[in-house]
């Protein structure tokens, strides 16, 4: 591994762990209650008593900012594991029919459902079932499923073709436990480092959902939502405009550094297909 | 020739299977447009003239292909809400999107391509090191907090550009063109970054190629191999992400233009979703997907254009 990439996914570790570690926390302890309204408070600088100021309704900004954490690395996370599970049984299974009707079923339902875009998916989701959390992580888990359908058939399909599997099939394995036995262990790896880079973006999204009104419902805190309410009272408070914006920022800049540090770890094999995968970036 | 009859046979395919995607989608959707438009105090005798005015009272299959059919002749029915056709309605927000698109798609890769080119040419240099942090901190700023950032520094502080809103192209092309600057170069950075990390990447490997060698050899010198050899080389993974990036930014449309309260089409879908509009959603989606397709389609032809090797290996 090179110098800059250590130093870069050490770089990563720090800026996603102190998101986590603040969201984590959160979940038993935050300065002040998050959803607690004091008008007299409203839209204060920083200062002791508030460290990162208070928004339009007197709300302490860090708890808001820590309670959000939960809720953008949990839709998030929830979403890209979806989306795993889903895209992942479809990929090995379309490897395991290669050139199968099913497979090219599969593959160009992949393809249809990759060309819409995440948001437009969830804007859709949102107007039949309405909005919510649970809503977000369906629309971010749709577009992540494509996604590791092809980076796993195509993963699948190189250990295929390989001369363990040849020999696992001459001693009369089944398509089904050289699968589990094989071709799993040997993608496991790349999924990981796809997941990692899947869950920044899924962080991305969710934050662009909760911006619109598309993310968790208030008073339930969402760093998109504060934003939003932030651009409201820009000129009066801007310092509210910046703080969630940096979180997101630090969210994924953090889970990228690790994917690509990771990725940088993996065998070298696999390069060609992580990195074209790994940049389809949904914005 | 062959090559390109087959791709737009898969894209109509594609568009078809969108098309019913879209029209069952939105079939399930709650909600009576017809009582949405009358409000509270309709009578069961005006909500059943007005179904089937809209044609609600017909067969489903019916309703698809009269939907389809009106889409492929430019009718796109009337707009629940605005009482105008749709497709005037798409005319109008169109005139604000598509110079939006264009902008920050020129932006994007006026920005991104010569840096990618820049730090593929110094490859392990402080230079280098700098263009991929940009470009690491273009992927990780949300293209909507950047604007927010943009207005707060141009409206809010200096005063020189609005904060957002649409003058309308009859007030002249500057007003116009002010208000779609911010907007667009918040579209523009993630996609910024990324054509430069591509670029990088892409120049890289053709520098590997034996006749980079010949080149220099010959006596050109690095900037003229780069600009004359290398970035044509390198265009072919660039334009596969310059397709996709096509649907990003749709998203990011929709988005920005509810941050700048632009007139555009992705403020129109969100908007139509949010009034029960559904004849405009299910128009817009279709417009959307449609361009997604459309343009996923050139780049296929393009691929053939650019590297005849490609389309013999397809076809």
């Amino acid at each position: 591994m090179r110098r800059g990439t250590r130093w870069s996914f050490r770089l990563g570790v720090l800026c996603a762990g102190i998101v986590v570690f603040g969201a984590v926390v959160s979940l038993v302890w935050t300065p002040y209650d998050p959803t607690t309204i004091a008008i007299v408070d409203r839209l204060q600088g920083p200062s002791a008593r508030h460290w990162l100021g208070t928004d339009q309704f007197g709300r302490d900004v860090l708890s808001m900012l820590m309670r959000g954490g939960v809720n953008s690395l949990g839709v998030g996370l929830a979403a890209v594991l979806a989306g795993l599970l889903v895209g992942l049984a479809l990929g090995i299974l379309a490897a395991a029919t290669a050139g199968s009707i099913l497979d090219g079923l599969v593959m160009r339902s992949a393809d249809l459902v990759f060309a819409f875009p995440v948001v437009l998916s969830a804007v859709m989701i949102t107007a039949i079932a309405g909005a919510g959390a649970g809503n977000a992580v369906i629309a971010i888990a749709v577009f992540n499923v494509p996604v590791f359908a092809r980076l796993s058939r195509a993963a699948a399909l190189q250990v295929w073709s390989r001369e363990f599997v040849m020999a696992a099939r001459a001693m009369g394995l089944g398509s089904m436990r050289i699968t589990l036995r094989h071709v799993l262990p040997n993608i496991a790896g790349l999924l990981i480092v796809q997941s990692t880079i899947q869950f920044a973006l899924a962080i991305l999204a969710e934050a662009g959902l909760s911006y619109l009104g598309l993310g968790v419902r208030p008073p339930d805190p969402s760093w998109g939502r504060m934003l939003n309410e932030a651009q409201t009272f820009l000129s009066r408070q801007p310092l509210n405009a910046i703080f969630p914006g940096l979180a997101i920022a630090l969210a994924v800049l953090g889970f990228n550094l690790i994917g690509d540090g990771l990725r940088d770890r993996l065998d070298p094999r696999f390069q060609g297909a992580a990195n074209r995968q790994a940049r389809s970036v949904i914005r | 020739m062959t090559f390109i009859a087959r791709r737009l046979i898969a894209a109509l395919v594609t568009l078809l299977a969108a098309a019913v995607i879209i029209f069952v989608m939105l079939e399930l959707l709650p909600g009576d447009p017809a009582a949405v438009v009358l409000g509270v105090n309709a009578t069961p005798e005006t909500l059943a003239a007005l179904r089937s005015d809209f044609g609600l009272d017909r067969p489903i299959l019916e309703r698809f292909f009269r939907w389809l059919v009106g889409f492929a002749t430019g009718d796109l029915g009337t707009s629940y809400t605005y009482r105008i056709p749709v497709a005037a309605l798409i005319a109008e927000r169109f005139a604000v999107t598509l110079p939006l698109a264009f902008l920050s798609i020129l932006l994007a890769a006026a920005i991104g391509l010569p840096l990618g080119l820049f730090a593929a040419a110094r490859a392990n240099s402080a230079s280098d090191t700098a263009v991929m942090v940009f470009a690491e901190i273009g992927l990780a700023v949300p293209s909507f907090w950047f604007a927010i950032l943009l207005v707060l520094l141009f409206s809010v502080t200096l005063g020189w550009l609005p904060s957002g809103g649409f003058p309308g192209w009859d007030r002249g092309i500057v007003p116009g063109l002010k208000a779609l600057i911010l907007p667009a170069i918040s579209l523009a950075l993630p996609q910024a970054a990324v054509l430069a990390r591509i670029m990088r990447g892409a120049a890289l490997e053709a520098m590997a190629e034996p006749w980079m060698r010949t080149a220099r050899a010959k006596g050109l010198s690095l900037p003229e191999t780069m600009r004359r050899h290398v970035f044509r080389n390198a265009l072919i993974p660039v334009l596969t992400i310059l397709g996709l990036q096509v649907s990003f930014l749709i998203a990011g449309a929709i988005v920005i233009e509810n941050v700048f309260s632009l007139p555009g089409l992705g403020r129109l879908v969100f908007q139509a979703i949010g009034q029960h509009d559904i004849i405009v959603v299910k128009d817009l989606v279709m417009v959307f997907s449609a361009m997604v397709i459309l343009v996923n389609f050139l780049v296929d032809v393009l691929y053939g254009l650019v590297d005849p090797r490609l389309a013999r290996g397809r076809a």
